[in-house]
């Protein structure tokens, strides 16, 4: 469970950078670039340890690793449109925020649900 | 002392091209006028191809009339690191191209009479120091295996540098006016038939199924085949991984004695210089140039940049007799991972698309290379260099370090784009200073200049993002990432960038940024081309 612990704390940091990113994109500024590239690994390195997690057997929370695998999809897919200056849609930036957050809520009632 | 080119400064008539205006067919459509672009234009022309070279600004304006007009076959990365990154058959071909580049020139200087100071003359590496004997060793020996006519000397003509502890020398290498050799060249090209537009920026650029279309300022332009000879290729490209830019600095002066040494000189000790001696207006040497202080671009160790031209100044002064300083410039070179320039198709799927970019600052040599070698690709004739320089390589275990290390580089360019928050540190900012300030969520490279008056951009490079530095002694905006380089008011210089910084404005009471009614900076659309 220690695994699934620290991927929370992961996605809960990831969570506010995110927050505050997408402050950036709903006022239509430009991302500062140092948070993109620390939001995007710290979540990625969430994904890492819950994939490890569930590749070890036994009751997982499989549902929140494709909320955050298609979470991450997206992340990709705007940060390729910021850097090559396209803007990047607010429906996708919300989507893809709703996506990590569906994610994280299975995750926290798989870890402390009982 | 304002930043200013000895190339520009001597040469006299300056033929004007006209801007393009309205459409036009051609079969190849070349992207930049330095010696790269004018280079392939005269060789297509004389294939009997119809060329069109598309310059934004001036042709031989770019970094061709800010170098330092040496020719010579050695190469700034080395042959023995070329032969390890590469193989020593590599290292033979690019000898042997740069070889046959030199003849080129020479040539071509005679056929069109071109009054461009041409003349053969050594080359001298030599080092002071007992810890880099074994690299101008194993250079030499590099040489001498490419069949090239290095040989080891005791002494350096022309120098008065006492214990010299190694030196090479190799006759055959030249010296040349490389603005005038260019704008000479030029004419060929308009003789042969090919046109040549100035004033004419390529803004967007695209290889379809049967042909490329090229939309600039003035018109479109329809063509079978396309040269991107921007020194960096334009727009967004996988070369931008390999290439990294560097500046680095000359100093031009005149010898009270008048005893101007007829060579060119690699001086290695810890730091590397670069002597060599010109002439203002005829054949009669009048002028000392050093050369060197290299930097990644837009990352100068020194906030001062002015402190790269004075130890330029004062080693020069520690070795010659220094009348007086007469011209100080600096200018950027792409290097390569391998040590071996990108010469060729742009990626392995393009089929009428050609790039020409990592020639360190060894490119006057290697422009012509390119020309040569992709006016010879485009019309059919093959190229014995084709494979030694293929632009798709790509990294190899023995340079994947240097990829890295480069990567890493540009990575941590972008984790400085810190939110610093409301600040507006207007009063800050001196007469004639530049900084980067936050204003409303939004990075800002703000120039104060004499008058006192605020010149405000976006500090968000067109590029790819990465925030622009100050470079205080070129007052310019130049981006730490590609090195994309931008003026005062953000229009670009050089570099991958293509559309100039956005313009912003400040209300003077409040000191928040004006809605001009248009997109925000995080939603305009930047035109940047995938190559
Ligand atoms: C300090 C220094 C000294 C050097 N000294 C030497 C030397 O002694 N010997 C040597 O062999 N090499 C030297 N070099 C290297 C050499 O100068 C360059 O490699 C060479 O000039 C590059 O030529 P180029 O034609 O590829 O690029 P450039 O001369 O830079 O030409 C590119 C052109 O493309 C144009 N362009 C850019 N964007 C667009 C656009 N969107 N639309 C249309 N046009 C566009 C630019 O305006 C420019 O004119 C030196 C380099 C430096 C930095
Ligand atoms: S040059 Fe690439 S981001 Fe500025």
């Amino acid at each position: 469970m220690n695994l699934i612990y620290t991927a929370i704390g992961f996605f809960a940091l990831a969570a506010l950078l995110g927050m505050y990113l997408l402050t950036f994109v709903l006022r239509g500024k430009e991302t500062p670039k140092a948070i993109v590239f620390s939001h995007g690994p710290l979540a990625v390195l969430g994904v890492v340890l819950l994939i490890i997690y569930i590749a070890r057997g036994g009751p997982n929370p499989w549902e929140s690793l494709v909320l955050f695998v298609l979470a991450a999809l997206g992340g990709l897919y705007m940060v390729s449109r910021d850097l090559t200056g396209r803007p990047i849609p607010k429906a996708l930036a919300v989507g893809h925020g709703l996506l990590a957050v569906g994610g994280f809520v299975l995750l926290l009632v798989f870890a402390f649900g009982n | 002392m304002k930043t200013q080119s000895f190339w520009e400064a001597t040469t006299p008539q300056r033929p004007d091209y006209p801007t393009l205006e309205g459409n036009l067919q051609v079969d190849v459509a070349i992207i930049g006028g330095g010696i790269t672009g004018i280079t392939a234009a005269h060789q297509l022309a004389r294939a009997g191809k119809r060329v069109a070279v598309l310059e934004a600004r001036r042709v031989g304006g770019g970094t061709t009339g800010w170098s330092t007009g040496n020719l010579y076959v050695p190469v700034g990365p080395y042959f023995h690191n070329i032969a390890s990154t590469r193989s020593q058959e590599v290292a033979n071909t690019v000898a042997q191209a740069r070889f046959s580049a030199l003849n080129f020139i020479e040539e071509h200087t005679r056929k069109y009479s071109i009054d461009c100071h041409f003349a053969r003359r050594p080359w001298y590496f030599f080092t002071q120091e007992e810890d880099m004997t074994s690299l101008v060793e194993k250079e030499a020996e590099a040489l001498q295996q490419a069949g090239m006519p290095a040989e080891f000397v005791t002494q350096v003509p022309g120098l008065r540098y006492e214990s010299v502890k190694r030196a090479v020398h190799m006759d055959g290498q030249a010296r040349i006016h490389p603005l005038r050799y260019v704008l000479g060249l030029a004419g060929g090209v308009t003789q042969l038939g090919g046109q040549i537009y100035e004033h004419t920026t390529v803004l967007d650029l695209k290889e379809e199924e049967d042909h490329c279309l090229l939309r600039t300022t003035q018109g479109t332009v329809t063509c079978q085949q396309m040269i991107i000879a921007t020194h960096i290729p334009i727009g967004i490209h996988t070369v931008q991984t390999v290439a990294a830019p560097y500046r680095s600095y000359v100093v031009a002066m005149r010898l009270k004695s008048g005893a101007y040494p007829d060579a060119y000189y690699w001086h290695n000790d810890k730091t590397h210089h670069a002597i060599t001696t010109h002439s203002t207006d005829s054949m009669e040497l009048d002028m000392l140039m050093i050369a060197g202080n290299h930097h990644k671009t837009g990352q100068a160790s020194h906030q001062e940049y002015q402190h790269y031209f004075d130890e330029l100044e004062s080693y020069a002064r520690q070795h010659f007799d220094v009348a007086s300083v007469e011209f100080r410039w600096s200018a950027q070179h792409y290097r390569s991972g391998d040590g071996v320039p990108y010469i060729g198709l742009t990626h392995k799927g393009a089929k009428r698309t050609y790039i020409a970019t990592g020639f360190y600052a060894d490119g006057l040599v290697y422009g012509t290379v390119a020309g040569i070698q992709l006016a010879d690709t485009i019309a059919g004739e093959g190229s014995a260099w084709l494979e030694a320089f293929d632009a798709t390589r790509g990294t190899n275990l023995s340079t994947v370090g240097e990829f890295i290390k480069e990567n890493t580089n540009v990575a941590a360019q972008y984790l400085k784009d810190i939110p610093a928050g409301q600040v507006s540190h207007f009063d800050d900012i001196g007469l004639g200073e530049g900084k980067t300030i936050e204003v409303d969520s939004e990075k800002l490279a703000v120039y104060r200049d004499a008058q006192s008056q605020l010149h405000i951009c976006s500090a968000v490079c067109t590029h790819m993002k990465c925030i622009v530095n100050w470079n205080n002694a070129e007052k310019t905006w130049d981006c730490p990432c590609h090195g994309s380089r931008f003026m005062i008011d953000g229009s670009v210089i050089e570099g991958p960038a293509i559309l100039n910084l956005e313009r912003k404005s400040i209300d003077p009471t409040t000191g928040h940024l004006l809605h001009t009614g248009g997109k925000t900076s995080g939603e305009r659309e930047i035109n940047n081309p995938i190559t």
